[in-house]
């Protein structure tokens, strides 16, 4: 810890402290540029002041052309989604309208029932069927095992409705938890429909809202996302109670489930018996994901495009692993920035480019010039010279696996097959490099075919393909999601070679005592069972960081015999309190990442493994 | 041969997991005792704790310095919306905050020490909204209109709404948290990291955490993963000793664990009502200022501590003996 604090300019005073606060203020944000004085180095460091060299600007431009570019994306998506939704939203609106027609038939009632600060059940008052004690409760089946991606879905289907005059309130599965009990529901209702927090919820109030508002013509709506992790028993309490005042509240329920059999596993017979259920359903995630392929990566009008080995990479991805649109959506914003902070050279190139350089000239008044028509497409060329290093590989449509297979490894260049597939510009400046950088672009087909393919092939081939997909991203993007469980397995067995010494390397596969304490621990604790003994661990470890380096060379296998120990064992009690500091020290670490569970009290001997390979 | 690596990495695990429990059956036979060893005494094994020598020193900071370069690009990453997670072998505390102190000058940071015990999320959140409101009212300046609320009587709704508002054209205006072992102790609990999710999510907050536990993973779902904190991992091992991160840990060969009776008695002491609690504060700061009389407070720690577990709701009568005993 104390090896950067070392390093860093102004170590905070008061840094020791800190360390056993919960929580504390690091640093203010520096006040806006020029009105304070700040030391050198921070002014040096500052990303603002940055801004003024040439790197910072290219930078900052860099940046903006991303946000700008996905901002795009982003939209189109939101777009595309909606869309596809746009026909069950339609039919759930229409639902609504006839479902609250009925509530209507069962008649209207006269305003000093309405406003009682109780429920209306009583058969006189109104005019009853075993129909009106149901809650019209249309369920909208995901057909999706992960509810992420249908977040938005019902977001949009709470806003369409309400442009339709709806009052609306979406509720999630955490309002429904069994410690906040049904006032959780309750209190984020009237906080959505009466835009005011309420210490005190009581639906009485929601009552009388609804009359004073005055709107007898139009029903309320409780959206529901995620209705199968609700708890059940606080989600039938609010049934029921939805149910007393029904008459009152014309509450119209839409809950998103995965399949409908998921709602009668929550619910109780009871409050299913109290619902009358419309059942609609969306797209599969396999339609929604190809429509969202085809708005952002096979439009032509956007620069926007993902090499081949990348989409068939996520696409194993959606497959096999994550299964969620939302994933493959952030992974395609990430390949963006990540391919910008790859192609650093290329970005150079591009800014060396006649158009570039006019824009450099006038750059003091490029605040006032944002994203203007002409500039969009200056930045979609520089977009297009950023995202060359992910197309530089895949530009073959029609390749075989081994083929593909190779071109991870080791990316062929540019060659003038790619240009029969040239993406033309509009702009005619751009050096004659460039176009054959262009060249390297595919337009949407192609990648659509490359997919195509990829989609055909037998999961063995699929799974290669994945794997090399691994081991090309590892330590570059990683498509966004680390591995944890097997990198600091790793980083604690192979430390050598992240630190890159000259003391340990040499003695591959021979633990030597200049080794990372922990490091050797871990290794040692290889050779043991799901149980380890703390004596032999102990033992096994001191041989190794007491031993000179020639004989600890000698042993591969150690064995922890008492003959031998008796011989190494070094008097210094100095030296045996450090080195069963470093063991304590050790452990502690290695329970920090959660690799060791310390000795239970029938087992005071023994620790127990946790990870079993990598 | 390649096409059976999937099929033999299952095999390899699963033999590895067999030949573990087979190794543990046939080493249990000549069991050592732990008490076999002729363990250092206690204060000293802690003295020599705090004093181990560095291995790999300058590789390590040539390692640590090596990110430095990655800087402007976690920088960028976060400027674009999602959250940095640091993970790696080594602790990235000290990394992460000079990350901090060198590259977001033009943010306000927070720093969460995750490994602490015991965190108020909601006097975070006030701290976050304070912040925010200074970084917004320097944004402000001149414009009229703009005055203080106080947050700390908000709800954490109310105050993660605020995080979440749209005040700012740019959305380059946010508080950045850094959430040291966002997978601690004292944040574990699945409320704790609803909370945290929803803080990062907001508009206005970016988060930088790091997590140690090889399963860290497990902490959230695909919401909390993809859209909320928006995590882009980042494989950073340091090698630094986990020196206050494992400070609150048992150290193995301490005799009946010292330590580990502190872990307890701290479970003890949070189970405790808020008066039973004050009480223990009281005593603690009259040992702290009477350094001399160490014997007879702990004595009287020790009592409260057996008296308390008994009798926790019964008030009155723990007001008497408590007089009683002082």
């Amino acid at each position: 810890m104390a090896l950067v604090a070392d390093e860093s300019p102004s170590p905070p005073l008061s840094s020791v402290e800190n360390n056993f606060q919960p929580f504390f203020v690091l640093h203010k944000a520096s006040p806006p540029r020029k009105s304070a004085v700040k030391t050198r180095r921070r002014i040096e460091l500052s990303p603002n002041a940055v801004e003024d060299s040439p790197e910072g600007y290219n930078e900052n431009l860099r940046f903006e052309t991303l946000k700008f570019l996905w901002s795009r994306n982003e939209s189109t998506i939101k777009e595309v989604l909606k869309n596809n939704n746009a026909e069950v939203f339609d039919k759930i609106d229409k639902w609504i309208s006839e479902s609250f027609n009925s509530i209507c038939a069962y008649g209207k009632l006269d305003s000093t029932s309405a406003t009682r600060p109780y429920p209306l059940l009583d058969k006189a008052s109104i005019s009853t069927s075993v129909a009106s004690h149901q809650i019209f409760t249309a369920l909208l089946c995901t057909k999706n095992m992960e509810f992420v991606d249908d977040i938005m879905t019902f977001v949009d289907l709470g806003a369409h409705l309400r442009s339709r005059g709806r009052y609306v309130a979406n509720l999630t599965s955490l309002d429904f938890t069994a410690k906040n009990g049904v006032g959780g529901c309750l209190k984020s209702l009237l906080r959505q429909f009466l835009m005011v927090g309420i210490d005190a919820p009581d639906i009485s109030i929601l009552a009388s809202w609804y009359t004073e508002q005055g709107n007898t013509g139009n029903p309320m709506i409780v959206i529901i996302d995620d209705t199968e992790r609700c708890c059940g028993a606080v989600l039938t309490d609010f049934i029921i109670m939805l149910r007393e005042w029904f008459i009152k509240i014309p509450i119209i329920l839409i809950l998103g489930v995965a399949t409908v059999d998921g709602l009668r596993n929550n619910l109780s017979s009871n409050a299913c018996s109290y619902l009358s259920l419309c059942e609609f359903t969306l797209g599969t995630p396999a339609k929604r994901m190809d429509a969202v392929i085809e708005a952002v990566l096979m439009n032509k009008s956007y620069s926007f495009g993902i090499g081949k080995q990348v989409s068939v990479f996520l696409r194993n991805y959606f497959l096999r692993h994550d299964g969620t649109l939302t994933f493959f959506v952030r992974a395609l914003k990430g390949i963006g920035g990540e391919s910008s902070s790859l192609g650093k050279n290329l970005v150079k190139r591009a800014l060396e480019l006649p158009s570039s350089m006019r824009f450099c000239q006038s750059r003091e008044n490029r605040n006032d010039c944002a994203h203007g028509l002409s500039e969009l497409k200056r930045l979609r060329k520089l977009w297009s010279s950023m995202v060359m290093c992910l197309y530089e590989v895949g530009k073959y449509h029609k390749i075989t696996l081994l083929d593909l297979y190779c071109d991870m490894l080791e990316p062929v260049p540019c060659d003038s097959r790619a240009s029969d597939h040239l993406q033309l510009s509009k702009d005619n400046s751009i050096s004659s490099y460039n176009h054959h950088l262009l060249g390297c672009f595919q337009n949407g087909g192609w990648v659509n075919r490359a997919i195509q393919i990829v989609r055909d092939l037998p999961a063995v081939e699929l799974c290669k393909l994945l794997k090399s997909w691994e081991m090309l991203t590892s330590g570059i993007n990683e498509a966004l999601t680390g591995d944890p469980r097997r990198r600091i397995q790793t980083d604690l067995l192979e430390s050598q070679k992240f630190l890159k010494c000259s003391c340990c390397s040499k003695s591959s596969g021979v633990l030597s005592p200049s080794m990372h304490d922990t490091s050797i621990m871990y290794s040692l604790a290889q050779e043991h069972g799901d149980l380890i003994n703390l004596h032999e661990w102990f033992h096994s470890f001191k041989e190794i960081v007491s031993h000179p380096r020639t004989q600890a060379k000698q042993r591969l296998r150690l064995s922890p015999s008492p003959k031998k120990r008796k011989a190494c064992q070094q008097p210094q009690n100095q030296n045996e309190a450090s080195i069963q500091a470093r063991f304590c020290r050790a452990i502690t670490e290695l329970q920090i990442a959660g690799l060791l569970r310390m000795p239970s009290k029938r087992r005071p001997d023994y620790v127990q493994r946790v990870a079993f390979g990598l | 041969m390649e096409s059976n690596d999937v099929e033999e990495e299952e095999f390899g695990f699963s033999r590895n997991y067999f030949l573990a429990k087979e190794v543990r059956s046939s080493g249990k036979k000549g069991a050592r005792k732990l008490s076999q060893i002729n363990i250092v005494d206690e204060q000293e094994l802690r003295e020599a704790c705090s004093n181990i020598e560095p291995k790999h020193e300058n590789e390590i900071i040539n390692l640590v310095n090596s990110y430095k370069n990655s800087y402007s690009e976690w920088v960028y990453v976060l400027r674009y919306g999602f959250g940095l997670l640091m993970y790696g072998f080594g602790s990235k505390k000290a990394l992460i905050e000079d990350f901090a102190s060198t590259a977001l000058t033009d943010y306000s940071v927070v720093v969460i020490n995750g490994y602490l015990q015991t965190i108020n999320l909601k006097q975070v959140a006030i701290t976050l909204a304070e912040l925010l409101w200074d970084q917004l009212k320097m944004q402000w300046k001149g414009a009229s209109g703009t005055k203080q609320q106080p947050f700390n009587t908000r709800s954490m709704d109310d105050l993660i709404t605020f995080l979440d508002g749209p005040h700012s054209e740019n959305d380059d205006t946010f508080v950045c948290v850094i959430v040291n072992n966002i997978d601690g102790p004292g944040l574990r609990d699945s409320e704790t990291q609803q909370y945290l999710a929803r803080i990062a999510a907001c508009s206005h907050i970016r988060m930088v955490a790091s997590v140690d536990h090889v399963n860290a993973l497990l902490l959230w779902d695909k919401k909390m993963v993809h859209t909320q904190f928006n995590w882009y991992w980042f494989h950073v091992p340091t090698y630094a000793p986990y020196k206050v991160e494992g400070m609150f840990f048992p150290l193995i060969l301490a005799h009946n664990g010292s330590a580990q009776s502190v872990k307890t008695a701290s479970i003890v002491l949070q189970s405790l009502t808020v008066n039973a609690q004050k009480v223990f504060k009281v005593l603690a700061e009259h040992q702290l200022a009477n350094p001399d009389e160490e014997g007879k407070c702990l004595h009287l720690i020790l009592k409260f501590a057996i008296l308390f577990y008994n009798i926790i709701d019964k008030e009155n009568y723990f007001h008497f003996s408590f007089r009683d005993a002082i």
